[in-house]
């Protein structure tokens, strides 16, 4: 019998071991890529520990209007979701039983509609609103059509919010107030409101995170624009490297942050309202009192965060990628000299294999590929290669990972393999449908 | 409808009943109902240049459905058929492993975890669900790549020697689809859970219940909601993926939502667009529905 409860207890901590090693390490990966020199994010071989890509990061534009874009609309969708899902709420507390059950399925439909469904109709009937009153350029804009878009699902999440508050709530302590002489809007304001607050700040967090991390619904209605993740959605896609690991790690250190000032916040609050020992404990000792105070665990974070990027705006690897780059040139002139002998055959190398013609591609466009290149020398199809590309260097420097069909392709776009004339007429033809603007 | 604004009114005061019409008829109505009516619309019409809309040609049709069934005439469109048909079962296995996966971690933590460990358990579940959706699908793409992580390791063992292509096969679309929605299946299964009174568990032990019992006759019919809830969510959510089809997809492979996207915003067909979006809808739907039948769970148990 006990050893069966201690297999028990055994398989239990394994299985959560194994789900969390789920749950974070594609993460944890992703942080230490952002940190290696190598072009192609990874963590083997490692190359040199470096800053750089956060400095490639701060000096991309697209990826900051974008920030902008996404606080715009995510400031708009608390606005106007936070009060809606808070209507709903309050329409279902009050509803009978019957039409509560209708109104409720009625609400959280937008959360199970596929996001471009969602997308593609709140374009369309915007379009034709505007078509019919006449052109109205306002109703067409990207932004005003995200908010909207989004509002649609975020709208019941907040209500799911609100709802689970009210659950709580006597309306004895409305009917009291009304019965003492309170009006029913005074009722309203004074007492049920000051007893929602935390839930319309959860819900406000809430409705600017499902805002700003949404892709399917923003990928229609933002049209011409763009914000933060529709730009990061056409990085990933037509050509991957580190610096998108290096924006994962910045979201992931301050979703950290703010998951410790809560919970430290969260712990004292419990403590202080449970009062006794353990509050006479926080407030009998200054030092316990100060330590455990939220802002200034905030300011403990802050200052290491400063100093990490301090000290990583003053780190220089250049020295380190010159050398991996020379040890490359090396290794790759060597291989050349070998190749030598075999130059005319890998000219006649076909073409890399032509993209699948059937279905019109516009996801996996760069996948052919990427493993032609030797994974990411070169920054995706976008870029048609020019005749005189460096050598590639992951797939020199590491036979093994680059696999062995890449190797004659990536020495036909190295100089000495290609006769001058020839050579930039033929550029790899991106997918047809799905070449990007460069 | 009536007395429920009256009964507002009545409590909260005329202009609470006031803002709360309103913010439902903006929202059911404006957001949510004209929306759909137009892309219903939109997908019995032609794709027409603006000169020629609302001239003779501007007439309803069916073409947009019969493209997906027919194709260009010669038989069956075995194309995008054969992508919907994937785009359903992949996210149906997709469900059953976020089910399996996630029923013993929401049991551990409403009936095991106390204290410190269930709020690090929580924790720990909500913070890489902050990271963005994007993000999680490019971590993906990095662990499976062809140097990635799992062919170093995999080779370094000796398990295979070549680099395998994880993204061609699909496997790092299916890893990061059973990812991206994890939190969603377990809190409603948790919440089911947690209702649940320790002691009955106790009860059937103490009668020789066997743990496999237990479960198969006490806390899983008890939770059956909030596993229909998790489930619905899921799937739903996973085949209207785009994200990580576009990110992980091998290829020449498909999602739906690809084909949606590609009429929409690549070769700027409205109403094809809208018409194959409709036909995801309605089969997803359907699909929901029956098993709410099948397993007989009401509607409202969902987001519960």
């Amino acid at each position: 019998m006990n050893v069966g409860k201690g297999l028990n207890v055994l398989l239990t901590a394994l299985f959560i071991t194994l789900f969390f090693a789920f749950l974070f390490g594609p993460l944890v990966i992703m942080v230490i890529t952002a940190f290696n020199s190598s072009v192609f994010p990874r963590i083997s071989p490692w190359d040199c520990f470096t800053t750089d890509w956060f400095r490639t990061l701060a000096g991309d534009r697209m990826l900051l209007s974008g920030l902008l874009n996404t606080m715009i609309i995510g400031a708009g969708v608390i606005i106007v979701a936070v009060p809606v899902g808070l209507a709903g709420a309050l329409a279902l507390a009050e509803a009978s039983d019957r039409l509560r059950s209708i109104l409720y399925t009625v609400m959280i439909v937008p959360i199970l509609l596929p996001g471009v469904v969602i997308g593609i109709s709140t374009i369309i009937f915007w379009n034709w609103l505007s078509y019919r009153l006449g052109d109205l350029e306002f109703l067409t804009d990207g932004i005003f059509l995200s908010i909207l878009g989004q509002v649609t699902f975020i709208a019941a999440y907040s209500m799911l919010v609100f709802t689970s508050r009210l659950q709580r709530y006597d309306f004895g302590l409305t009917e009291a107030a009304l019965d003492l002489g309170a009006t029913p809007g005074q009722a309203f304001r004074k007492v049920l409101l000051p007893f929602l607050r935390p839930a319309i700040a959860s819900a406000a967090v809430l409705a600017f995170l499902s805002s700003a991390e949404n892709y399917n619904t923003t990928a229609f209605t933002i049209g011409a624009q763009s914000t933060f993740t529709t730009v990061l959605a056409s990085k990933v896609r037509y050509g991957i490297n580190p610096s998108i690991s290096a924006v994962a790690v910045i979201i992931i250190a301050i979703t950290l942050v703010a998951a410790i000032i809560n919970e430290v916040h969260g712990r004292r609050r419990h403590a202080l309202l449970s009062g006794g020992r353990a509050r006479a404990r926080i407030m009998g000792n200054p030092i316990l009192c100060i330590a455990g105070h939220p802002a200034f665990v905030a300011l403990i974070l802050l200052v290491a965060i400063a100093a990490a990027v301090v000290a990583g705006g003053r780190y220089d690897s250049s020295v380190c990628t010159a050398r991996i780059l020379e040890e490359k040139r090396a290794l790759q002139e060597k291989l050349m000299q070998q190749m030598t002998p075999a130059a005319p055959a890998s000219e006649t190398t076909p073409a890399p294999p032509p993209p699948p013609t059937s279905p019109p591609s516009t996801g996996g466009g760069l996948n052919p590929y990427s493993g032609v290149f030797g994974g990411g020398s070169l920054p995706g199809p976008a870029n048609p290669a020019p005749p005189a590309t460096p050598p590639s260097p992951s797939a020199t420097s590491s036979p093994s990972a680059a696999g062995q069909p890449t190797n004659p392709y990536a020495n036909v776009f190295s100089p000495g393999n290609l006769p001058g004339a020839a050579a930039p007429s033929s550029p790899p033809a991106p997918p047809s449908t799905s070449s990007p603007p460069p | 409808m009536g007395k429920l604004f009256a009964g507002v009114a009545h409590r909260h005061g005329l202009g609470v009943a006031i803002f709360i019409g309103s913010a439902m008829t903006l929202w059911l109505f404006v957001l949510v109902v004209l929306p759909q009516i137009a892309m219903v619309t939109q997908s019995f019409r032609f794709n027409l240049p603006p000169a020629e809309q609302g001239g003779p040609a501007d007439v309803w049709t069916l073409s947009n459905y019969a493209y997906f069934i027919f194709g260009n005439g010669d038989g069956l469109n075995s194309v995008d058929l054969w992508v919907l048909a994937r785009t359903i079962g992949v996210a149906l296995f997709v469900t059953i492993i976020d089910l399996c996966i996630c029923y013993p971690i929401a049991f551990i933590l409403a009936h095991s975890a106390k204290g410190m460990s269930a709020r690090l358990i929580v924790l720990g579940l909500i913070v890489p669900f902050w990271v963005n959706e994007i993000l999680r699908a490019f971590a993906f793409r990095i662990l499976f790549g062809t140097t990635g992580m799992i062919n170093e390791t995999g080779m370094a063992l000796g398990l295979w020697d070549v680099p395998f292509d994880f993204i061609r096969a699909n496997v790092a679309l299916y890893a990061g689809l059973a990812y991206a929605y994890i939190l969603l299946m377990i809190f409603p299964i948790y919440n089911a859970v947690e209702a649940l009174d320790h002691n009955q568990i106790e009860a059937a032990r103490d009668m020789g219940a066997s743990w496999l019992q237990v479960h198969r006759r006490v806390v899983l019919p008890f939770a059956k909601g909030g596993l229909a809830s998790g489930a619905t969510m899921v799937f739903m959510l996973t085949a209207g993926a785009l994200a990580a089809p576009q990110i992980l997809g091998g290829p020449s492979s498909l999602w739906f939502t690809q084909l949606v996207y590609q009429w929409f915003n690549d070769a700027l067909n409205w109403p094809r667009g809208s018409a194959y979006a409709i036909i995801l809808l309605v089969v997803c739907m359907a699909l929901v529905l029956l098993g709410m039948r099948v397993f007989k769970v009401p509607f409202g148990a969902i987001g519960k």
